[in-house]
Order: C-alpha cells, then sequence, then structure tokens
C-alpha cells in the first residue's frame, strides 16, 4: 500500500503535529516551533522510516524479509544487518525471560483469538502448535538463519518500539538538537529536551474508559512504551487472561495487569520491560520494582 | 536484587548493540498529576516529665489544574497541654506564684526548675496559596495564612517570583512574605520587668493586646548539579518589630551573696518570692544561609542540610541534618540525625542579682539560652498499589543547655540551672488522591 501521502501537518500553538498510520497505528510527531519547511522535512523523514521498517518487517507482505524468513522455514536464510541485530536482541530476551518471550510464538494466534470473549482452544490444539515454538529449535549463525519446517517469526513487541528509535535517530541526522516527539501508538520518544525546557506531555490511556486520558506524564527526554490489554484479552473460569502468551506454555499470562508503562532511556528498553514484565503475570511489579525504572500501572 | 542488576545491565548491553552508536540522554519523565491530592498526618508531641503535650492533625489539599497552575491549602488543628519552664530558677524551697490569669497561685516543689502549668490552648491554622508560570520560563506563586488560638492570632501574606535558566536546570528566586501577629495574653500584658504581685493586684499589667510585624525576604537558587545530584541555597533576611516578649516569662530577683531568691511575704494570696517579667528588644534582626544537597545513589537517596542563623540578639546557630532514604519491600525506610545548637542571646539572665543596675533587657527563657540539640528518627513509608502512600515517622530529641559560669551565684551552682528536655515525636502520615 503506498501510505506516503497520507502524513498531514498541521500548526500548533508553538509546535507542529505530523500525522499519519504506520505499523496499523496512529503515529505522531510532535516538532518544537521552528519552520515549516524543516518541520516538513523531520515528518517525512518519520514516516519514511516507519514504513520502511513495516514494509521490511511485516509478517503479511509477500515482499518482507520476515515473510521470506517464515517462507524458506526449513532451509538457510541469510539475512542483513539490521534484521540480524534484531534477532540477536530478539534471542537476548528469550533468555532473559527464560523461554518465556519468543519470537516464534506467533503461531499460537492460529488457536487463540483475543476478542475480549471467552473461547479457549483444547490442551491439544496448543500442544500440536507448541512443536514449532522455542527458539532452541532455531539454527541461528549470524548471518545465517535456518528455521524447521512450520515454525515462523515475527518481531511483534520489539518491532515498534525499535522503530521509534530508529525515526529518532533519523531525525537527529537531519536536525540535530531538535526537539521531537515521536509517537508510534502509544510508544514515545524524545532524544532532546526542549530549549526552554518545558516537557512534551504524554497521556497515557485509560484501559477501562477508552479514550480518556488517565493520566499524563510530561517528558523532557527519553522514552515511554506501554504495553496493555484493554482491548484484548480473553475471559475464562474467572480468570482474565491478557494477549500476552507464554511461548513455553502456549497459554496467555494470568493475572497480568491491565496495562504497563515504562519509562526508559530509549523506547526499546522501556517496551522490552513492559513485555519481560507482562510476562510475569502478577509479580509484573517486583519486575518492574527492581530494575528501578519509573512505570505506572493500570 | 543481584539478578536485577544483571537483568538491567543484559537489556542495556542488548539495546545499545541493537541501536547501535547512538547514545540517547539519559530519560527525565514525570506524572502530571490531576484531582485532588491530599497529605493528611496526625502528630504526638510529648516531652519528658509531664511538660508539654502536642497533638496536631494537618490536611494538606493539592490541586493541579494543569500548565503548572497549582492549587494548595493547609488546615491544621493543634491542642496543647502541660507545663513549661517559666524563667524563675530553683529552690531549696516550695515557690509560690500568682498564676498568669491574676486570679490564682500555684507552688512549685523544692528542689524543682518552676514550671507554669496553667496553659491549655487550642491552635486552628489555614494556609492557601496559587502557583503559576507568569511568562515563558518565570513562575509565580502566592499566599495566605491565618491562625487563632486562645490569646493569639495571626495573619500572613507572601508572594515569590521564580526564573529558570539553562534549560531549567539553575531556578532562581526571590520572595517576600509578611505578617503580622496579635497577642493578647491572659490576665493582661505585664510592664516588662514589673514585679509579679498578689492576687487581684494588676497594677504590672496593662488591659488589651499589642501585635507584632514580621517582614521576611527570601532569595533561592537551586541548580540541577547531574542527573543524581540537587544543590539549593537559600539567603533569608527576617525583621520583626513590636511586641516581642513572651508575657508568661519571669526572671528571679536573688540575693548576691547566696544565689537564692529574694523572699517576700505576700499580703493574703501572692508570690512568695521577688519575680520579675521579663524584658525583651521590641525589634529582632534575623539573617539565615541554608544549603540543601540531594544525591541520589542508585534508588537510595541522602539528603544534607546545613543550617546557619544569626540575629541581632547575639544568637547564632547551626543546624546540620543527614537523611538517607533506602528502598525497603514496597516502602523505604529512612533514618535521619539532625543536630542543632545555638548561643544565647546578649540579654540572656539565669538570674537577677539584688541591688545591681537592673537592665534594659533581660529574659530568663531557656529557649533564649545556650543549647545542644540532637533529634534522632526513622520514617517508613509503604506505597500501596492505587499510588497512595501511607507513613509512620518516630523520633527522639534530646536538649542540653547551660547557664554561663558567671552567671551562677551561691548556691545555684549545687542546684539544677537548665533542665535537659527530651521529647518523643510521633507522626502517622497518609497520602492519598481523589
Amino acid at each position: 500500500m503506498n501510505t506516503s501521502c497520507a502524513a498531514t501537518l498541521t500548526r500548533n500553538a508553538d509546535h507542529w503535529v505530523g500525522r499519519f498510520v504506520a505499523m496499523a497505528s496512529p503515529c505522531e510527531i510532535l516538532v518544537d516551533d521552528v519552520q515549516a519547511s524543516l518541520a516538513q522535512q523531520v515528518l517525512d523523514v518519520v514516516a519514511s522510516e516507519a514504513w520502511r521498517i513495516e514494509r521490511k518487517y511485516s509478517r503479511y507482505r509477500t515482499d518482507s524479509a520476515v515473510h521470506r524468513i517464515n517462507d524458506s522455514a526449513g532451509s538457510e536464510t541469510v539475512v542483513d544487518d539490521e534484521c540480524a541485530n534484531l534477532l540477536d536482541f530478539a534471542a537476548t530476551l528469550t533468555r532473559l525471560s527464560e523461554g518465556a518471550f519468543d519470537i516464534t510464538s506467533g503461531v499460537l494466534r492460529k488457536a487463540w483469538t483475543f476478542d475480549g470473549g471467552n473461547h479457549v482452544p483444547s490442551q491439544a490444539q496448543i500442544d500440536a502448535l507448541l512443536a514449532s515454538v522455542g527458539w532452541h529449535r532455531v539454527e541461528w549463525q549470524r548471518p545465517v538463519l535456518q528455521l524447521q519446517a512450520g515454525m515462523q517469526i515475527d518481531f511483534g513487541g520489539i518491532g515498534k518500539e525499535y522503530a521509534v528509535d530508529s525515526a529518532a535517530d533519523q531525525v537527529e541526522r537531519i536536525a540535530p538538537g531538535l526537539s521531537c516527539l515521536i509517537n508510534f501508538g502509544g510508544d514515545v520518544a524524545v532524544r532532546n529536551a526542549r530549549p526552554d525546557g518545558k516537557p512534551w506531555r504524554v497521556g497515557i490511556e485509560n484501559c477501562t474508559r477508552m479514550g480518556a486520558a488517565e493520566r499524563v506524564v510530561q517528558l523532557s527526554r527519553g522514552a515511554l512504551a506501554t504495553s496493555g490489554d484493554a482491548r484484548r484479552f480473553v475471559f475464562r473460569d474467572g480468570h482474565r487472561y491478557s494477549h500476552i502468551l507464554d511461548a513455553r506454555t502456549g497459554w496467555p499470562v494470568r493475572n497480568a495487569p491491565h496495562s504497563i508503562t515504562v519509562a526508559a532511556d530509549t523506547c526499546t528498553q522501556a517496551g522490552t520491560l513492559t513485555t519481560l514484565a507482562m510476562l510475569k503475570g502478577c509479580n509484573a511489579e517486583s519486575l518492574l520494582r527492581e530494575s528501578g525504572a519509573q512505570y505506572w500501572l493500570q | 536484587m543481584k539478578n536485577n542488576d544483571n537483568l538491567n545491565a543484559a537489556l542495556a548491553a542488548a539495546t545499545c548493540a541493537l541501536l547501535g552508536s547512538a547514545v540517547a540522554a539519559p530519560v527525565a519523565a514525570q506524572e502530571e498529576s490531576s484531582g485532588w491530592s491530599f497529605d493528611s498526618t496526625l502528630l504526638y508531641y510529648g516531652e519528658s516529665d509531664d511538660r508539654v503535650r502536642d497533638i496536631s492533625a494537618a490536611v494538606a489539599a493539592q490541586r493541579d489544574f494543569g500548565d503548572e497552575r497549582k492549587f494548595s491549602a493547609t488546615l491544621t488543628a493543634d491542642t496543647l497541654t502541660g507545663a513549661s519552664a517559666s524563667g524563675a530558677i530553683a529552690l531549696d524551697r516550695p515557690q509560690t506564684f500568682t498564676s498568669p490569669s491574676g486570679r490564682a497561685v500555684y507552688t512549685t516543689a523544692a528542689g524543682a526548675v518552676p514550671l507554669d502549668d496553667t496553659f491549655l490552648d487550642t491552635r486552628f491554622a489555614l494556609n492557601a496559596s496559587w502557583t503559576q508560570p507568569l511568562a515563558r520560563l518565570y513562575t509565580v506563586s502566592a499566599g495566605v495564612g491565618f491562625s487563632t488560638e486562645y490569646d493569639y492570632t495571626h495573619l500572613g501574606a507572601n508572594l515569590s517570583l521564580a526564573r529558570d535558566f539553562n534549560k531549567r536546570n539553575t531556578t532562581l528566586s526571590a520572595g517576600v512574605a509578611w505578617s503580622q501577629d496579635d497577642v493578647d495574653p491572659v490576665g493582661g500584658r505585664p510592664i516588662p520587668l514589673a514585679q509579679m504581685l498578689d492576687v487581684g493586684n494588676d497594677s504590672n499589667k496593662r488591659n488589651g493586646g499589642e501585635s507584632k510585624d514580621v517582614l521576611d525576604l527570601l532569595l533561592g537558587f537551586t541548580q540541577v548539579l547531574n542527573r543524581t545530584t540537587v544543590l539549593r541555597v537559600n539567603y533569608s533576611y527576617s525583621d520583626s518589630s513590636g511586641y516581642l516578649n513572651d508575657p508568661y516569662k519571669l526572671l528571679s530577683v536573688v540575693d548576691p551573696l547566696t544565689g537564692d531568691t529574694l523572699a517576700r511575704v505576700p499580703i493574703g494570696q501572692g508570690p512568695d518570692g521577688v519575680y520579675l517579667f521579663e524584658s525583651r528588644p521590641d525589634a529582632r534582626t534575623k539573617q539565615s544561609l541554608y544549603a540543601e544537597v540531594k544525591h541520589a545513589f542508585g534508588t537510595p537517596v541522602m539528603h544534607f542540610a546545613y543550617r546557619y542563623m544569626t540575629d541581632d540578639w547575639g544568637i547564632d546557630s547551626h543546624t546540620g541534618e543527614v537523611r538517607l532514604r533506602w528502598p525497603l519491600g514496597d516502602g523505604y525506610i529512612e533514618p535521619q540525625l539532625r543536630y542543632y545548637t545555638q548561643s544565647a542571646a546578649d540579654f540572656y539572665r539565669a538570674s537577677l542579682v539584688n541591688g545591681a543596675a537592673l537592665p534594659r533587657y533581660a529574659s530568663a527563657d531557656f529557649r533564649l539560652g545556650d543549647f545542644d540539640a540532637t533529634t534522632v528518627g526513622v520514617k517508613y513509608g509503604h506505597g500501596t498499589t492505587g499510588g497512595n502512600e501511607w507513613s509512620i515517622r518516630a523520633e527522639y530529641y534530646q536538649q542540653t543547655g547551660s547557664v554561663p559560669q558567671e552567671q551562677i551565684i551561691g548556691n545555684q551552682a549545687r542546684r539544677e540551672q537548665y533542665p535537659d528536655l527530651s521529647a518523643v515525636i510521633v507522626q502517622f502520615g497518609y497520602r492519598f488522591r481523589l
């Protein structure tokens, strides 16, 4: 799809607002008061980066690198540096989460639909899919990747946060020192503080009242990432199952917070902490507390 | 802890490898509060030997209207009971005094430092303030305060202006505060250095109240030194004028050889010694310099503060305080240590000598004497999942003072001259939002 015409720039009181859609999310940038031409350049570079990453790592696009990997499961694929870096990063998260996080767990979604209903698949269905899940089944010798037949990878839980940081890099390259807030569907980064020191204000959506901002975080620098299950969960036998699947069991994490927001230096770090915490279920808060990061729970 | 240090390190390393050499600046985020937040406290202060006891309840409410506009108000109710040292010296015999009302007498035991145990007071105080940005980088704050108790009314107002510099890492501020206090002592205002008289004789008192005006000027400087350290320095100048006496404080008039209080024979009910009411200057200028450093060692936070105060009554004081906030489970524990020392006012006299020229100003109020005080305490705070916090704080206060050697006459040397004081402070707090 050619979405490049869909990026719009508007002027607000003391900043510019740019909007577009990428990675199935509303994306937004706020640019400190600069000339219109520079604001437009910044929006172009951010939107291009978001669309590049979407094209390259989408599971659904037949021309994407991820599709190429999944399509050739069973045989070796050579990946480029960026993709290799993402795979290394994913492998580290798998290790840190003791296997709960796994980029090969996407096939489990064939059994689980998180639509707020109460449909739960049979254990036999899950067991069958689990045979195709697990980073330990993957041969990864940078830059060569070999999945077993029937396995798939996807960069859900990493890709969007990475795109935010990567777009921030691109802005820094064309406009060093410029204060710009990048927000891809609730994952946010600010590379430089505004010259007057005034923070950007980021609303965190209330998961029980859609659209109403529950809290506002003032972000001068750094990043915020939010992981939540406002719309995506299954309710069964008195337990609320989040959409986050534990790759070891094939079951969603039980009794995790509805929403976790973390502040960190980079969006990737913040997003990773929200994911690792969600995977801890009811122990999410102790992981966050001990990480020393600022966090907000709902 | 170890595992999570590893988690953080591994995560930082992995992120760095993924994002390349691009170094992002450290995160600076804080939640903007919305709606009302409340800070409620219940405090007990109890001095040893059944002296002053204070129970105080306070509620501070704050409302954030966004865009850095904030309203706050504090309501406090206090109940004070007990006895405090009157300034008269101890004797080997019991001593009888006329009570401040002038309608009764009270007697203190032989050997005891005389306490005036007739006070019981309830105080209500209300303070309110509004803060908002004035222009780019400027913040203005204005407040009013009011308090009332049986013999005292306070009315105050303040205004301050702050400007941020250097990407808001530096803040300079200037403020002015003014207050007027009206004192209407029980039984009238004693004439300074007039003698305590028999019950029913009020010729040593004047009727009606007097007032005191206080003007404070404040200059402040706050500097973020780095990501983990903040320095704050304040200078303040305070000028008080008007009625500055404590209407309930006395001085004993003593024999130049024995050091014992001159005896007096009351006609009917009255004091059995010669006691004069204190006399303080009607103006006082204080200057103080305060410096505070806050430093975060990872999650533990250290707070160190020092204050120097000097005034034209001759009192110099130094206060040092250190607190360390240490995370513990779902909360934190915060031990604290404070040390205070002051020199006596020029007109501080343990007693007045019979036959010597009467000084213009004299007070035996121990709070104007030479003393040191140490406070040790600990606070435990616990955060609830709803974002509220309850806390408990316990402190022990120990004060030790002395009377200058040259003021100790005759028999006074073998009696307690400056009573030690210790106190226990316990405070419960609950902070919540609506």
